[in-house]
């Protein structure tokens, strides 16, 4: 990106940041709890409780190693989950015979929620970080190869007219045709499998009890560790927070040569 | 299924290709069980799953979990929608309201639902509500976003035909606005409400022990990876019905509404 | 005027370097199958703009089609310089109307007209032939756009500019300006004769607008009815260059006018 580009990029992604006003609601919430519940308290502890207990986990060396364990399953899920779901959904949307053979079995396999995939792949695979992966990517495959096959199986019918008037081979059609058009799809099917991904990590972590957040979250609330529990919340919510952000980042710096849009949507 | 136009009598052509592919897969899954070439210990034939269909109906197990985890979902679907429909309405009506609430929305949205799992087991232990909290509050962001999105994104038009026709206030919000944010209301509705299921399921999972969710993850702890595949069908089965319900019912009551819900695929 | 019906008689064969002889095209339809063409029979000559003009319906958009090997006919032959073709052939490029969706609007201007022929020649002489052909349609500053950037007509122009880089020996135009407003199809109207004069390039250029027809046209080819034949071709013969406020103000315009709404089917019957 030119330094121009940047710039102007960066100050297109500052206006839409909803005003700073707005988290006068959660602020005021926060601001309350403390003021009516000010001490440790089994059911709703204070605010300040939370971040106490915060600052216990992180000092008794139990926080970081959670949080690196969650991050690293969520991460490498999600690669894995966009490899193969890229790879396949263009495969399958670009042969029109196997789109329609595959299509109700896809359909049949995407009506089951995520989250049972989890026990299902718990007695097959057993409990370890193979399971844990493969569950992760399984989960967060389908929205990516959803989008990706739909979107390649209806790029733009002009386009192939295009192409044919051109004489252009099947694989220039696909590589600098079908992919390129796709990519907006592709990115949309991440979006939607991030947050997939996010809590399908932490399921497995709850149910098995394999290291991570998920695992340290109901432990505490096991050990009646309240401030604890509220305190791991918020670190999720920031994590998910920050995690969705980002890519909205990526997503709009890669998507700046398609027609203009903005950098957060909500919805 | 794919319809083509110009093909012939029948302009709706059934998907044989994906039925028979379909089909093959169960066939090839059942023998290669039956003829013990693939050996999973924990992987049932699909004969085996049907047998658990009634081994559970009879047992009463099938239908008391079904009936709890429906009503899980209906009552956190049905505050979620009441609670996104009101604050949708007034965030979208008021700039001033939003501008003291987007952000805090921004922050809250990206949550992961099963977060609030340890924290509402803490306040709830082992009931409905821990279930509740997991599902109200995230299905609750579809519906305020599609509600204060539907509103908004009403044609300054519309609004300047009720103003000729000097409409009252309330006149314009009942004859004009709300129809018109209508459809979109309901795709929010119908994405709530297909979260919620995964919700409902996912808090019975790790949260309260009772209904679909707490029957999968309790045949698989018993090793009965048969009547676990039930309750996953099951599931499955449930979420396609509900959506067809509320299709439905939508159709009925609001027949120009329907078309954009069915077109949607969430 | 001349009129003249059906092909022009007397001319050797290699003067046609693009030809259709008794083409006929069924199409399925509604569970049968409808006669889109019947019959036709054209002949383009180097470097002459032949305008195929007709109300819709009449299958203009399919014959463009079958000229440009998209659509194969169901009798009759497509010759290119004595050859049947099979498929889209060389040398020949459609120029579709729906500018914004015929172009990769995530590659920039130069991309786009570097489509017809990256890979197949050298990269210097590539850069060459994408700067001149942006030169041709008046866009060489805008390489570096995007496509959503540019207005209707300039995008319009880069599709022409990419369908020129190939260096075609024939252009055919699917009312390449009617989605345009009427400033910008005239200043593109002349455009295209002046891309035409310096290119050599023979142009099958399809309208509705009988006016457009007259004005751009060496020859008329009047399409009608349903099936669609070729109804009458007129030599067209006034003079060039020309002129959007004065060729159209010249009794010879009206009365090729006229004779093309006659043709047609015209208001008086």
């Amino acid at each position: 990106m030119k330094r121009g580009e940047l710039g102007a990029f960066l100050r297109m992604a500052a206006a839409e940041i909803p005003p700073a006003r707005g988290l006068v609601p959660l602020l005021a919430l926060l601001t309350l709890w403390q003021l009516l519940a000010p001490g440790p308290s089994a059911y709703f502890p204070a605010p300040f409780e939370w971040w106490s207990a915060a600052v216990l986990l992180w000092g008794s060396g139990q926080l970081l190693p959670a949080f690196a364990a969650t991050v690293t399953t969520f991460l490498e899920g999600l690669v894995l989950a966009v490899t193969i779901g890229v790879a396949l959904g263009i495969t399958i949307g670009t042969s029109r015979p196997v789109e329609r053979a595959l299509g109700p079995l896809l359909e049949f396999m995407r009506a089951i929620p995520p989250p049972v995939t989890v026990p299902i792949a718990t007695l097959l695979l057993g409990y370890d970080v193979t399971m844990e992966l493969t569950v992760v990517a399984l989960s967060a495959i389908w929205p990516i190869l959803l989008n990706t096959s739909s979107a390649a199986a209806h790029v733009e019918p002009l386009l192939r007219d295009v192409a044919r008037t051109f004489r252009l081979s099947t694989a220039r059609w696909i590589r600098q045709v079908v992919i390129p058009a796709v990519v907006p799809s592709i990115l949309l099917g991440i979006r939607v499998a991030i947050p997939l991904a996010i809590v399908v990590t932490l399921l497995v972590e709850m149910l098995t009890s394999l290291p991570g957040i998920g695992a340290l979250m109901i432990q505490s609330q096991r050990n009646f560790q309240s401030a604890q529990v509220y305190a791991l919340l918020v670190v999720v919510g920031l994590f998910g927070f920050i995690v969705n952000d980002l890519f909205a980042i990526v997503e709009a710096i890669v998507l700046r040569r398609w027609p203009a849009r903005g950098v957060f949507r909500s919805g | 299924m794919t319809a083509r136009r110009f093909s012939g009598r029948l302009w709706w052509r059934p998907n044989i290709a994906g039925l028979l592919t379909m089909a093959a897969c169960g066939l090839a899954w059942e023998l290669t069980i039956q003829a013990g070439i693939f050996d999973y210990q924990y992987l049932p034939a699909p004969s085996a799953i049907i047998q658990g269909v009634g081994e559970l109906a009879t047992s009463g197990e099938l239908a008391a979990a079904t009936m709890h985890t429906l009503e899980s979902v209906f009552l956190g679907w049905a505050i979620a929608v009441a609670a996104g429909v009101s604050l949708g309405l007034l965030l979208g009506f008021s700039p001033l309201l939003r501008r003291y609430s987007l952000a805090t929305i921004e922050v809250l949205r990206p949550m992961p639902a099963i977060a609030f799992v340890p924290v509402a087991l803490l306040l709830f232990g082992f009931s409905i509500q821990t279930e509740l909290m997991v599902i109200v509050l995230p299905s609750l962001w579809p519906v305020l976003i599609n509600t204060m999105g539907g509103v908004m994104g009403v044609h300054a038009r519309l609004g300047e035909v009720g103003r000729t026709f000097r409409l009252s206030r309330a006149a314009m919000l009942y004859k004009v606005f709300l129809p018109a944010a209508t459809p979109t209301i309901l795709v929010g509705m119908r994405i709530s409400l297909t979260l919620a299921v995964v919700l409902a399921v996912l808090a019975e999972m790790v949260g309260n022990p009772e209904g679909l969710g707490y029957g999968v993850v309790s045949q698989q702890q018993a090793l009965r990876p048969d009547l676990m595949f039930v309750y996953v069908v099951v599931i499955g089965l449930l979420g396609l019905a509900l959506n067809a319900l509320l299709i439905g019912v939508v159709s009925v009551s609001f027949p120009a509404a329907a078309a954009e819900l069915k077109g949607y695929r969430p | 005027m001349s009129v003249a019906g059906g092909e022009t008689t007397g001319r050797q064969e290699h003067d046609f370097v693009f030809s259709c002889r008794s083409v006929s095209l069924k199409l399925p339809y509604q569970g049968g199958n409808r006669w889109i063409l019947q019959d036709i029979s054209l002949d383009i000559r180097r470097g002459e703009l032949l305008t195929i003009v007709g109300p819709s319906g009449t299958g203009k958009t399919s014959l463009i089609r079958v000229l440009g090997g998209l659509t194969s006919c169901t009798s009759g032959s497509v010759r290119i310089n004595g050859e049947e073709i099979a498929g889209p052939p060389e040398g020949v490029i459609i120029v579709f109307q729906d500018y914004s969706h015929a172009l990769l609007q995530w590659r920039t201007v130069f991309l786009n007209v570097a489509l017809g022929i990256e890979g197949r020649i050298a990269a210097s002489e590539l850069r060459i032939r994408v700067i001149d052909a942006l030169r041709l349609v008046g866009l060489e500053k805008n390489a570096d756009d995007y496509p959503w950037q540019l207005s209707g007509g300039m995008q319009q122009r880069v599709q022409i500019a990419r369908a020129l880089a190939v260096r075609p020996a024939v252009l055919l135009m699917d009312e390449p300006f009617a989605a345009l407003d009427a400033m910008t199809k005239a200043s593109l109207q002349d455009e295209l004769l002046r891309v035409k004069q310096e290119t050599g390039c023979s142009i099958v250029f399809i309208t509705h607008d009988i006016e457009e027809a007259v004005y751009l046209g060496d020859r008329i080819a009047v399409i009608n009815g349903a099936p669609g034949r070729i109804e009458r071709t007129f030599d067209v013969t006034l003079p060039k260059p020309r002129d959007q406020i004065l060729t159209r103000q010249l009794t010879e315009f009206l009365k090729f006018r006229y004779a093309v709404h006659q043709a047609i089917g015209g208001i008086i019957r």
